[in-house]
Parts: structure tokens; C-alpha cells; sequence
């Protein structure tokens, strides 16, 4: 797996979502970023995180219930961008 | 019992009420679609007025914004004919965002995108004397400011409530319900199945209010209340709780038999008509004919709730339920009565629905009195009689006072919030995401109600949230501005958006400790302790209201931020 881009991945999530007191350590690459566990996100965040794809990696989801797969996870997260980044 | 005086509504449909009801009567609607209109990539469909009908409006030393609310109460006041510059005349606007076009030219005073100075202008140019009331509800504010209307005259604060709501389009509101993936690239199609999402509006709508009835069959506002959903600030709740209080308190122990239909808010998102038609099965009002408007005018924000119960007024009188311009099979698991087509009703009476961002949910039951025999009895109305303060907190960025006691705190501005929340809280990280105005209320009312000493898990429809400031979201606004400002760098975010609205503070509130009673959010121009105090009167006219947590959060930036809140208790309930 990417590493670097975990990383960069973990550093844009807190910084889009304005998870302020957490560092990339604090997130779990395989937990769930949604529900209860995880860090808790919720439906505006899937749409902040689009939104966060399509400005650093030029990806464009046209549906945005398609964000439910892709966000399962930072690990998820990472191997969608890595297959289908533009830039 | 507060009674219709007159009305008027300015819109690209029309400038009276009559032109109007026979446009959309008629099956007009303005709605068009606008390909690049101010440079948004997206295309979207709009009811937008055109340059001649801008032009037309315009009035010397107003904004556009300011001019389109004039122009509809200048002539609601006219066909009133009441004289508006005595004490006895109270001027309410309905807006959730103003002047918000102007953020992007401002050079260091914010005060122009403040909706209390929009206020000022309006009522100083209507020759209003009194202090303007702003409410800024996010979608359901036009309920509000009628309901508020109808408090003020019937506690005697006022003999007249010119209440006026509008709001005009721009780049900061579309392409912010673009970022929510909640606008349509076509006519919007209310309850259907195939609805997509909403159109946004241009309008202006005016009641007046009074307390003389001007003639034998006049409109009375009879009942109203606000209920929040505690369940989300931009979704609402599956199960339409708020709506369905909401509903219930308006029609309780009266004959619905009465009711012509349901004017929904309708606006062709997935979730919101949804939930309606929930609520109002729930409700058990789902023999009652159900429409929705928003296919002739889009969603006119803080004019929605004002414009479409003057429309239900005009097509009451005119024996007509208004078909729902958009809608061909129903899409919504409630079992609720809906047509495209105008019917015929020998009733008159009404309830306008309405819900919101702030998970707020307001209904009105509009309707003619029979001869001698009211439907709701005056008395039953509560009284600011025996109101008891229980605790006090305020914080500003040098500190944080609890019934007088100071806080100890080492840091200041921004950071005490957060010092505050490590010390106090720390249990609720959704604090992070907050904007400024959030954390400073949510702060306030965490530490006032350690102060009061319990917490009940379980849900309350006895507490109400209700706050007023100046400065209505200025750092929300700015923060999403920001986010669209570059045409090269355009990336609205939708986080930084819902927060764009003042009372979404009320909603986090609500939504931490379950509150299911009214949440309210005003501006003023200034702050004025008196005004504040009357409104939170107000609020106590609700019955189902025994305590709230309220009073001033103003946050114009982090280095000025003030709350001035309260607990207060109605010891007869």
C-alpha cells in the first residue's frame, strides 16, 4: 500500500473536516471513517470529501452515494485515488 | 386574535398578489434554467427576475436585496392604509441571507451584510420607527416571523406587525445548495418520483398584521408553533418528528374537518418531502389534501413561508387548491393526497408546513373564525407571568463567568473556546467542526446547564432554544466565500456552507441534548436588552414551552465574540 499517500490522504481528511486536536497517527488506515466507530463522519463530510478528491486529485464523482464505497476507509480511499488520479 | 390587514407578494411572476394568484392559477411559473449565469459551472434552474423587472425595483440608496423587500411592504402598507410611524408598528423581516451578494466588496466593515441593517434600511425607508426585528430561521423563517407577529400583537407589544420576507439569488446561495447536491438542473418536481432536488427563488411577500379586525370574514392567524427535529443540521429526521409536533400543536383539539388542505414546503429534495409526508401521516392529517409551490417559484428562502400562505390565502378565498405544479406519481412512502391539477374546496381554513436547515420545523393554522365562536380560545395562550432566571453564564474572549463566578482560564480569544470545551465538555468532538457562533453558544449552553445541575437523556419538547445577535454568521460567510471567491480555485464546501445560517447554533444545541421545542434565532441592528427580553416573552406564548435557554451570542470575529445567555423557567407550567 501507498504509504505516502495514507499520509497526505490522513493530513487533507483533518485539515478538509476540521478535525483539529488529531493527527494522522490518531486515524486508524483500515477503521471505518463513518457511523459511531471510526471518526464518527457524516453526510455532509462525504460531500466535503468529494469535494476534497476532485480539488487535489481531479476526481470527479458524479454520484455522490457513490462515496460510500470509496470512503469505507482511509485504506479504501487511497486505492480508489491511486487508480483513478489526474493529477 | 390577530388578524390578515393586507398582503402583497413581488415576484418575476408579479408585483400584487392578485397578478400573482392568477399567474400561478393559471399554471405559470418563472422558473428557467441558467446555463452559466454568474460564472457557477454547474447549470441550475432558477426563479430569477430579469434586468427590466431589476431595473423596475430599484429604488435610490438601497441595495437590491433591500429595494425588493420595500417594494413588497411599501404596498402591503398602502393597502392597509394604517399610518406605520407611531410606536404601535413593529417591522419584522423574514431573510436567511440578505445582502450576502455584497461579501465579496467588502473593505473592512462588515456591516453592510448584517441583516439588521437591511432591516434598518427597509424600515426607515417605509418610515417605521420602532427597532427591527430580523428573523433568520434558515428556511422556515417566514413561519416564524408570523408566528412572532402574532405573539407581539396578541402580548401587546404592538397593534401592527408589517412582517416582510425576501431573499434574492446569488452565487453564495446557489452554488452552496450546489455544494449540498440538493439543486436541480431542471424544474423542480415536488413529492414525485423522479424528483431530483430544488430550484432557488427571487421574491418578496408582506403581511400585515393587526389586532382590529378590518372586516366580517378576515384571515386570523389562529395558531402557530416552531419544533425542532434534534436529529441533524441539514438533514431532516426520518421519522418527521419535529414536523409532526409541529403539526399536531397547531391542529390539536380543533375540527380538521375544516382544513381545505396542507400547504407543504415541498421542495423536490429526496429527503425533506419524504419526511413531510411522514409527518403529516403521523400526524394523521393525511385526508387532507396536501400542495406544495415551489413549481411555479423555486425555494424563495426567507420568503417561502410568507409568499406561499399569502397564495393559500388568495386561493382559499378563491375556493381553490392550487395544483402542484411538478408532480405526477407520487414518491413518498407517507400516503398523502397530492395533485398537478387546481381542485375545488368549499373549505377555508389552512395549515402552512414549513421545515429547515437547524433541523427547525414551523406550522401556522390560518383560517376565518366563525361568527362569535373562535377557534381557539385566547385565554389558553400562555403569559410571561411568573418567568424565574436559573442561571446565567457569559463569556467573551477575556473569559467565561458562570451566575458571576469567573472561570479560571489561561488562554484568550479563539483558544478559550476550546480551553473551555478540554475543561468542561470534551466528550462531543462535532465541537470541532463547528463554526465560531457554534462553539461559542454551544459552550454557553454547556456550562449553563452544568450550572442547572442535570441532564435528561430523554427527549424534550419543553425546552426551547432561542437566540438573537448582529452579526448573523458574518464568519461562516466568510469562510464559505472563500471557498468560491477564485474562478480558478472554485471549490464550494458544503461543510463550510450549512453553517452560513445563524440558527443552525440553535440546531446543535438541540441536537446535543434532544430538544424538541421551538428553536428561534433573530438579529437585531444593535444589541437592545428590552427588544431581546420581549422576544424571549414571545416565545414563552407557547405553551408547550417551559424553560429556555437563550439570549445574545454575537461572534463578529475571534477577537470580539460576546454571549449573554440564560436559563429561564416558566413557573406556572
Amino acid at each position: 500500500m501507498n504509504n505516502e499517500l495514507i499520509l497526505e490522504l490522513k493530513e487533507q481528511i483533518i485539515q478538509a473536516l476540521n478535525l483539529e486536536e488529531m493527527t494522522p497517527e490518531d486515524i486508524d488506515t483500515e477503521a471505518p471513517l463513518f457511523g459511531e466507530k471510526g471518526l464518527g463522519l457524516d453526510s455532509i463530510d462525504t460531500l466535503e470529501l468529494i469535494m476534497l478528491i476532485e480539488k487535489n486529485y481531479g476526481i470527479k464523482l458524479a454520484n455522490p452515494a457513490e462515496g460510500k464505497t470509496i470512503f469505507k476507509s482511509v485504506a479504501t480511499l487511497a486505492d480508489y485515488v491511486s487508480k483513478n488520479r489526474k493529477k | 386574535m390577530v388578524y390578515r390587514i393586507a398582503d402583497n407578494i413581488v415576484s418575476p411572476l408579479g408585483e400584487t398578489t392578485a397578478e400573482n394568484y392568477q399567474a400561478i392559477k393559471t399554471g405559470s411559473s418563472a422558473l428557467c434554467r441558467y446555463d452559466h449565469r454568474w460564472q457557477i459551472p454547474e447549470p441550475f434552474t432558477a426563479s430569477l427576475f430579469t434586468e427590466a423587472q431589476g431595473r423596475a425595483l430599484a429604488v435610490s440608496g438601497l441595495t437590491r436585496f433591500e429595494a425588493l423587500a420595500y417594494a413588497s411592504a411599501r404596498r402591503a402598507i398602502e393597502d392597509a392604509a394604517i399610518c406605520v410611524a407611531t410606536a404601535n408598528t413593529v417591522f419584522i423581516l423574514s431573510t436567511t441571507k440578505g445582502n450576502i451578494e455584497l461579501i465579496g466588496q467588502l473593505s473592512g466593515d462588515d456591516r453592510p451584510v448584517y441583516p439588521g441593517t437591511a432591516a434598518r434600511h427597509i424600515a426607515e425607508k417605509l418610515g417605521i420607527t420602532t427597532l427591527p426585528v430580523t428573523v433568520c430561521n434558515a428556511c422556515i423563517s417566514g413561519v416564524s416571523a408570523i408566528i412572532l407577529g402574532m405573539r407581539l400583537i396578541e402580548a401587546g407589544q404592538f397593534d401592527y406587525a408589517v412582517v416582510c420576507g425576501a431573499d434574492v439569488q446569488s452565487k453564495f446561495t446557489v452554488s452552496g445548495f450546489q455544494s449540498l447536491k440538493a439543486v436541480a438542473e431542471e424544474a423542480c418536481r415536488p413529492f414525485d418520483m423522479e424528483r431530483v432536488g430544488l430550484n432557488l427563488g427571487e421574491a418578496a411577500a408582506t403581511i400585515v398584521l393587526g389586532r382590529e379586525k378590518p372586516s366580517a370574514d378576515s384571515w386570523a392567524i389562529l395558531r402557530g408553533a416552531v419544533r425542532n427535529d434534534a436529529f441533524h443540521i441539514s438533514s431532516p429526521s426520518k421519522n418527521g418528528e419535529g414536523a409532526r409536533l409541529a403539526l399536531s400543536a397547531v391542529t390539536k383539539d380543533t375540527d380538521t374537518g375544516r382544513l381545505a388542505f396542507i400547504n407543504a414546503h415541498g421542495t423536490a429534495t429526496m429527503f425533506n418531502d419524504q419526511m413531510e409526508s411522514v409527518a403529516i401521516e403521523r400526524a394523521a392529517l393525511n385526508t387532507i389534501p396536501v400542495n406544495a409551490l415551489k413549481g411555479y417559484y423555486g425555494h424563495t428562502l426567507g420568503a417561502a413561508g410568507i409568499l406561499e400562505t399569502v397564495l393559500s390565502m388568495a386561493a382559499a378565498d378563491d375556493h381553490t387548491i392550487i395544483g402542484t405544479r411538478g408532480f405526477a406519481e407520487r414518491g413518498v412512502s407517507g400516503r398523502v393526497l397530492l395533485s398537478s391539477e387546481n381542485a375545488i374546496t368549499c373549505k377555508h381554513d389552512f395549515v402552512k408546513m414549513i421545515s429547515g436547515f437547524g433541523g427547525g420545523n414551523g406550522a401556522i393554522l390560518v383560517g376565518k373564525e366563525e361568527q362569535g365562536k373562535p377557534c381557539v380560545d385566547g385565554n389558553e395562550r400562555g403569559s410571561k407571568r411568573g418567568c424565574t432566571i436559573r442561571q446565567r453564564v457569559s463569556v467573551t474572549p477575556a473569559g467565561a463567568f458562570v451566575n458571576g463566578r469567573k472561570l479560571e482560564t489561561t488562554a484568550t480569544g479563539k483558544a478559550l473556546l476550546t480551553e473551555l470545551y478540554k475543561c468542561y465538555v470534551d466528550d462531543y468532538p462535532r465541537y470541532y467542526k463547528m463554526d465560531g457562533l457554534c462553539r461559542l453558544g454551544f459552550i454557553a449552553s454547556e456550562l449553563l446547564l452544568q450550572a442547572e445541575g442535570h441532564r435528561e437523556e430523554a427527549p424534550r419538547e419543553d425546552w426551547a432554544v432561542v437566540f438573537a445577535n448582529r452579526s448573523s454568521s458574518i464568519g461562516a460567510d466568510k469562510c464559505y466565500q472563500a471557498s468560491i471567491q477564485d474562478a480558478e480555485n472554485y471549490y464550494p464546501s458544503p461543510a463550510a456552507f450549512v453553517y452560513t445560517l445563524p440558527n443552525i447554533v440553535t440546531g446543535e444545541i438541540a441536537i446535543r441534548n434532544h430538544y424538541l421545542g421551538e428553536t428561534s434565532f433573530y438579529i437585531l441592528p444593535e444589541k437592545d436588552d428590552n427588544t431581546i427580553a420581549m422576544l424571549i416573552e414571545a416565545a414563552f406564548q407557547d405553551t408547550a414551552t417551559k424553560y429556555i435557554l437563550g439570549g445574545w451570542i454575537d461572534y463578529p470575529d475571534d477577537a470580539h465574540f460576546a454571549a449573554e445567555t440564560y436559563i429561564i423557567m416558566n413557573d406556572e407550567r
